[in-house]
């Protein structure tokens, strides 16, 4: 190998070093301005659970379906059953599972939403 | 060394770095996954606040309010909470959740305590939870016999009966920047009542405002800015008695200072039923907004 080959290939391995030093410990990544959707499944579940337990209150289906819809592009009720199964692998009360499953059965009972079809 | 062997180095370091950067940049870019709700953009934080007392106010369980709000950083959480509610009700979002937020804000507010050092974790409440534990703050799960406390709900009127004017008084206090009309609202067992809608009305038009925004006042008291030489009129919302005749008009105070009069007033729910117990709510000093 060539003394300036060589050198090129140190100078590659500094730079990286250097990219990585700075990315991961002078200035890492730190999350700021994000949106419910990139939430860590525990407070994802947590975030469907309040969903739940205002409806419960409210009995307002739209508004509960407008919250659930920041959780990204699926169905409200695909968040719900994700959270339903959450709560029961992590031995979540009876209450927070009735809640949840209240939300869950009203959002069933929903009509499906019409298909934009050809004539 | 030579200059010219300097070169390979730097050319080495200078694609390294550029290697990195589109590494990071265009292959393998940031994605955000697994964020806590402390990240949450200020509009998505607000909505998690409403949400917090949203669900606080279909369960009435405020320590568990309190657990989900100590994972979004704020110094004050019932000041943000009715300044949040007076926003919102500004924006005509609907009315329950402006409701649910001035409750939530005045069951904050009845202790002063910083949250912080208040809020009881559940079950494993961390915002950084140890690795590979499920970290599930907010249920109670069902293995532990961690007792949920009796709710600590704020008190809400009974529906369907009407608020009666239980008293309506003239105050001169040259101390107020400007003249009020100061409403505190009860119900029937003689408790202050937040989040309960006050009309106020004029001849040119008409406002509301909710019970229980201010944190640091009793959370059956709201209040309305008066203009000088306009007559008001306040009542509850959705029916019950009207106070008429408010007007500030100029007075002066025990110390001789010349101020324009607010005015007091107090709307009691009656029970439902008629008892011959049912408390009067005492008659509390005079509010200092």
């Amino acid at each position: 190998m060539s003394p300036s080959l060589r050198r090129l290939l140190i100078g590659v391995l500094l730079g990286l070093t250097a990219g990585l030093i700075y990315g991961w410990l002078l200035r890492p990544v730190r999350y700021v301005d994000t949106a419910p959707d990139s939430l860590r499944a525990d407070y994802r579940t947590d975030y469907v659970l309040m969903v739940a337990e205002a409806y419960r209150g409210d009995g307002d289906l739209d508004l509960a379906q407008v919250r659930l819809a920041a959780l990204g592009p699926l169905a409200g009720e695909s968040y719900v059953a994700e959270a339903l199964e959450y709560a029961v692998a992590n031995d979540f009360s009876r209450t927070d599972l009735d809640t949840l499953n209240h939300l869950a059965v009203a959002l069933r009972a929903l009509p499906a939403p019409a298909e934009i079809g050809g004539p | 060394m030579r200059r010219a062997s300097w070169l390979p180095l730097l050319l080495g370091f200078l694609l390294g770095a550029a290697g990195g950067v589109y590494y990071a940049w265009v292959v393998d870019p940031v994605e955000y996954v697994d964020t806590a709700p402390a990240s949450l953009r200020e509009d998505f934080r607000e909505d998690y606040l409403a949400l917090i007392a949203s669900a606080y106010a279909g369960t009435g369980d405020l320590q568990r309010a309190r657990a989900r709000l100590a994972l979004i950083p704020e110094a004050n959480p019932a000041e943000k909470l009715g300044a949040l509610a007076q926003q919102r009700l500004a924006r005509g979002r609907p009315q329950a959740e402006v409701q649910a937020l001035a409750a939530l804000a005045a069951a904050l507010g009845e202790r002063p305590t910083p949250l912080a050092s208040t809020a009881t974790p559940l079950v494993g409440a961390s915002s950084t939870p140890p690795a590979g534990r499920p970290a599930s703050p907010f249920p109670t799960r069902t293995a532990t016999p961690t007792r949920t406390p009796l709710p600590t709900r704020a008190p809400t009127a009974t529906p369907g009966a009407p608020f009666a004017l239980l008293s309506k008084e003239a105050l001169c206090e040259a101390d107020l920047r400007e003249p009020l009309i100061q409403v505190e609202v009860f119900d029937a067992a003689g408790q202050p009542v937040p989040g309960v809608e006050v009309l106020v009305l004029w001849d040119a038009g008409q406002d509301h405002f909710f019970t229980g925004l201010k944190s640091d006042v009793r959370p059956g008291y709201g209040d309305f800015a008066m203009a000088e030489g306009v007559v008001y009129a306040v009542q509850v919302a959705h029916g019950g008695e009207q106070a008429t005749g408010l007007q500030a008009t100029p007075c002066e105070d025990e110390e001789g200072r010349s101020a324009l009069n607010s005015w007091y007033v107090r709307f009691l729910q009656p029970a439902l039923e008629t008892s011959p117990t049912t408390p009067t709510p005492e008659a509390p000093a005079t509010p200092k907004p």
